[in-house]
């Protein structure tokens, strides 16, 4: 889903992505991001999520007795879990790609910095509404895995987990969405950033399974403005960045089929995701974070609005409500 | 400029190959890394599209450099004028023309007088011919001088129409001699100046029978030079008849068939022959012999000569040339000789040397040697002492007839006398025509032998190889001391080992008379039962005038000696040819040249006739062909054919071609110049790829 959420937000307030890539400290360019789109709207769109008391729970074994009420103790004599203190509303899963592919960039910094930088910023931002977030990456292998938390110091795991540079040899979708499905039992917020640029063959079927789990999933593709238009000029070596293929390319007689080639994939990505019910954000590097954020952020709203009618439906049809 | 290896030029066409390098777009050597190429597929390097050429200054440096290559490799070099070639002299030619028996085949003799005519016709005004025919001799037809009297227009046709009155005798082919008189013919200098070159136009058909032996070892004159027309017959196929011995007999006794052998060409394709008697050229006498030859083999049979038929040819049928089909067979007259052996010894007495004497003799059909003893005590007659070959006096006679036997030997006779036991010297006296001839009986201790001996006297030469010359195993027990410083002439033939005189010869008159100082008998000597005797006895005899036994057949051009035919020389005789001719000998020939055709020749000297045959040299039936190159192993400079000559010359030329080359090495300035255009190439080059922008950075979206 491309969005032109720069028309809401003042364009003097928005950073060019390149000077924030100049910034080296991860979470510092987080904050910047965050703090300035905070400052572009001036208001919080999420009011009313802080920690409320929900309800007591009869405690049981196993249950950490950090949260045992001991007021009610002193009262009733018996252990009761508060239950809003502590825990969170939403748990977010981000999984970042960390392939070779994502080193590729042709603005001065690559896909995966930016794509870097987006998990941080959409962490930190979480982080500040007190959800809990946790991460995994992964080339074609899963990488790291931190669970879905909201402890202190945690966001910094997170960030360092982030700044790992890129190893793998190539961009395997499938593992990572399988060991989330496996990891992941409660419902969760995934998002997923990567560029997308490897056959979409398994994809369908580990993204339903993960939607079927009953996890909002966001996908995120990051491209480069010169995977997008591909504006090479004089023909050379092209070198594959993951598996080091060489091929000898005339961009003036290559470009029309690769932008066929690439469009066609992007609309198979694209219908697979609304088949599913995935939202899909396709972002290009040169765009600025705060916009993209934006975008999560309207994109989440809306996608909040249509569960509840979808759940509303669903209750009617059937008598009970959704879980 | 002139180039050694102009192939080299074709090198030049890779010029065309930076041309086409300059037309495609260079495939760049930077890498530009992309994410993904998964939606990319590899372009093909392509000629730009526009036609036109970049970088022109690089495009022909790289020709350039290419070509200078090519130019390098071709190398070059500058001709200059080559030494003008010797002022060609006159040639001299000898034409040799076989007219042997073999070129009587059918048809060789036309292609050969072809082959001479368009030799003739080839003479230039300056070239100096000549011409001369052989078979066992060589004759001139026209020589050199002859052929420079001749007008110069003519000359060819003169010459051909002397060769034209000539055709193939009979005579065997001596190619060896011929050619080595040629040789020496066109080696004598004429005028002032040597011939520089000359050449030998041999035209014949090389047959297997040529007799190229004499060609061995010979020392060829420089500048001349031997070329070789081979002419062939129409047939292959022939056959031919020989005698297998020499000796044909009178009496019709089966058991001494007259043998031939008939052999037949190993290109033959007849086998089937019929051989048989005849008495003149057609038809045979009596039954024929089928014989069956296959071909390059040959077959003997015998041929009985039937009894009361006269036949004196033996002829073959069956082939196609028939020049060797016939041989003449006539049995020879034995020669009858008498030796005189005048002593008191007894014929019957094994200890005495008439007892030996008579036994070395034995009876041939060549030759019977009668033996005539007399008795010194008894008349001897006069036609005795001139009818013997040689007198041997072994006991001392009485004056007269010593002096009978003194005028025999003036006149021409041999007289050998053996001094054994006493009373011989005035015998030996009046033998020598001198006065009475001491000598001294000595009978050694142990025994003498004869310690040497002059091999080179014709009575030892016999004995003269090393295999015979060993008389030491004859031991003497007993023999007379002479003192030849007393005879006048007198030569020792043979000593003793004591240093005494063994034999002497003493030249008298016309004759001789020899010495022979110990006798053979037993008692004296071994020399009777030696196997030295017999030969010496014939040497003696032959050495004392006998005629040797006659041949049962001569070949054509050999010499016949009438002597032994006609016996005395003093009267005129007459030789009946076989053709039917005759021709008048007078008193002083002694031999008959003329043997030019086979055939049976009669001579008659007022008593009668004697014959002798002449037949073919069975040489010249060998009529398969050698090849040139026999020639050439025996050292005949041979001469080089038109293509060969050719081949030399170029090869000749392209030797001073690579000497030039070698000397002005011109390629090295070639070679420098390419390595000066690639340093240049080089330079703009790398400045050019400088300019160029390495490899565009994909724009910025």
């Amino acid at each position: 889903m491309r969005t032109d959420a720069g028309s809401r937000l003042p364009q003097s307030s928005l950073i060019d992505p390149k000077t924030l890539m100049s910034i080296r400290n991860l979470e510092l360019r987080a904050k910047v991001v965050v703090e300035g789109f905070w400052s572009g709207i001036h208001r919080s769109p999420y009011h009313g999520f802080s920690a409320e008391f929900t309800e007591y729970r009869q405690y049981t074994p196993d249950d950490d007795p950090r949260y045992l009420d001991w007021r009610v103790f002193a009262r009733s004599d018996r252990f009761f879990i508060k239950k809003f203190e502590d825990e969170t509303n939403l748990r977010c899963y981000l999984l970042a790609d960390q392939s070779r592919s994502m080193s590729y960039g042709s603005a001065g910094y690559s896909k995966a910095e930016y794509a870097g930088t987006l998990a941080a910023t959409l962490a930190y931002f979480l982080y500040l509404q007190g959800d809990a977030v946790g991460l995994l990456t992964f080339d074609n292998e899963v990488r790291e895995y931190l669970p879905a938390r909201h402890r202190t110091g945690h966001l910094r795991h997170l960030m360092l987990a982030l700044e790992k540079p890129s190893a793998g040899n190539a961009t395997e979708l499938g593992p990572p969405l399988k060991r989330i499905v496996e990891i992941v039992r409660k419902r969760s917020l995934i998002a997923m950033i990567s560029d997308f640029l490897s056959p979409l063959d398994r994809l369908d079927r580990n993204l339903s399974a993960l939607a079927a789990s009953g996890h909002d999933v966001v996908v995120i593709q990051v491209l480069d403005p010169a995977e997008l238009t591909f504006d090479f000029k004089s023909p050379a070596m092209f070198e594959d960045v993951e598996s080091g293929k060489v091929l000898f390319i005339d961009p003036a007689t290559a470009r029309k089929e690769y932008l066929r080639k690439l469009t066609a994939h992007q609309e198979e990505l694209r219908s697979t995701c609304r088949r599913l019910g995935v939202s899909w954000l396709e972002v290009s590097c040169d765009k600025p974070l705060e916009l993209v954020l934006f975008d999560f952020l309207r994109e989440r709203m809306q996608r909040g609005k249509s569960v509840q009618r979808f759940s509303r439906v669903l209750h009617h049809t059937t008598g009970q409500p959704m879980a | 400029m002139s180039f050694l290896a102009p192939l080299f030029f074709l090198g030049l066409l890779t010029a065309g190959l930076p041309v086409v390098f300059h037309l495609i777009r260079r495939t760049t050597r930077e890498r530009t890394p992309f994410s993904s190429l998964m939606f990319l597929a590899p372009t093909p390097p392509r000629l730009t599209q526009r036609s036109r050429l970049e970088h022109l200054l690089l495009l022909f440096l790289r020709c350039l450099a290419i070509a200078l290559l090519g130019f390098g490799f071709a190398r070059p070099f500058m001709k200059r004028a080559m030494a003008p070639p010797p002022n060609a002299n006159a040639h001299r030619v000898l034409v040799l023309v076989d007219t042997s028996a073999s070129m009587r085949r059918a048809g060789v003799w036309a292609e050969a007088r072809h082959q001479v005519d368009s030799i003739l016709q080839g003479a230039s005004l300056l070239d100096q011919f000549a011409l001369y025919t052989f078979d066992r001799q060589t004759k001139s037809l026209v020589g050199f001088n002859e052929w420079n009297a001749m007008p110069a227009g003519e000359r060819a046709a003169l010459a051909s129409r002397k060769l034209a009155e000539q055709a193939p005798g009979w005579a065997g082919t001596q190619l060896g001699s011929a050619l080595i008189q040629a040789a020496e013919v066109l080696a004598e200098p004429i005028g002032k100046s040597q011939a520089s070159s000359g050449r030998i136009e041999v035209i014949t058909d090389l047959q297997e029978g040529s007799h190229l032996e004499q060609l061995q070892g010979y020392e060829w004159p420089k500048g001349i030079e031997v070329a070789v027309h081979t002419v062939r017959g129409r047939n292959a196929n022939n056959a031919s008849l020989q005698l297998v011995s020499d000796e044909v007999d009178s009496d019709a006794n089966k058991a001494n068939d007259t043998r031939v052998r008939i052999s037949n060409s190993p290109g033959s394709k007849r086998e089937q022959f019929k051989v048989g008697w005849r008495n003149s050229d057609a038809g045979f006498v009596g039954q024929p012999v089928d014989v069956y030859v296959p071909a390059g083999q040959s077959r003997v049979v015998g041929l009985p000569i039937a009894p009361g038929i006269a036949a004196d040819r033996i002829a073959l049928e069956g082939d196609d040339e028939d020049f060797d089909n016939v041989v003449f067979a006539k049995p020879p007259e034995p020669i009858q000789l008498s030796v005189l052996y005048i002593g008191n010894d007894d014929p019957g007495n094994p200890r005495q040397g008439l007892y030996f004497l008579k036994r070395a003799f034995q009876e041939t059909r060549r030759q019977t040697v009668e033996v005539v003893a007399a008795h010194p005590g008894e008349g001897i007659t006069q036609a005795q002492l001139q009818g013997a070959t040689i007198c041997f006096v072994g006991s001392p006679v009485s004056n007269e007839t010593a002096a009978a036997l003194h005028d025999q030997v003036t006149a021409g006779k041999t007289v050998l006398a053996i001094p054994s036991g006493t009373g011989m010297e005035s015998t030996l006296g009046k033998l020598l025509g001198t006065g009475s001839l001491a000598y001294q009986p000595i009978r050694p201790s142990n025994y003498a032998m004869l310690g040497e001996l002059d091999f080179r006297h014709p009575l030892f030469a016999p004995f003269a190889d090393p295999r015979y010359s060993d008389f030491t195993k004859i031991h003497f027990w007993a023999y007379s001391r002479l003192d030849p410083s007393g005879i006048p002439n007198a030569r020792v033939l043979a000593r003793f080992d004591s240093g005494d005189p063994a034999l002497i010869e003493v030249p008298t008159g016309s004759g001789r008379v020899l010495i022979l100082t110990s006798g053979w008998q037993p008692d004296s000597s071994q020399l009777a039962l030696s196997s030295k005797f017999v030969p010496l006895l014939y040497s003696l005899l032959e050495t004392s005038g006998a005629p040797s036994p006659l041949p049962a057949q001569y070949r054509i051009g050999d010499v016949v000696p009438l002597g032994p035919l006609t016996g005395s020389s003093s009267v005129t005789r007459t030789v009946r040819l076989p053709g039917g001719g005759q021709q008048n000998l007078d008193s002083a020939q002694t031999n008959f040249l003329e043997t030019a055709v086979p055939g049976i020749y009669t001579v008659s000297a007022g008593g009668p006739a004697k014959t002798f045959v002449v037949n073919l040299d069975p040489s010249e039936s060998r009529t398969s062909p050698i090849a040139v190159e026999e020639l050439e192993r025996l050292g005949v400079p041979m001469a080089q054919t038109a293509s060969k000559v050719a081949a030399d010359e170029n090869r000749k030329v392209r030797f001073q071609n690579v000497e030039l080359e070698n000397r002005q090495k011109m390629w090295r300035w070639f070679i420098i110049g390419t390595i000066l255009v690639l340093i240049i190439e080089s330079w703009f080059g790398g400045r050019a790829a400088r300019r160029v922008s390495p490899v565009a950075s994909p724009a910025p979206g």
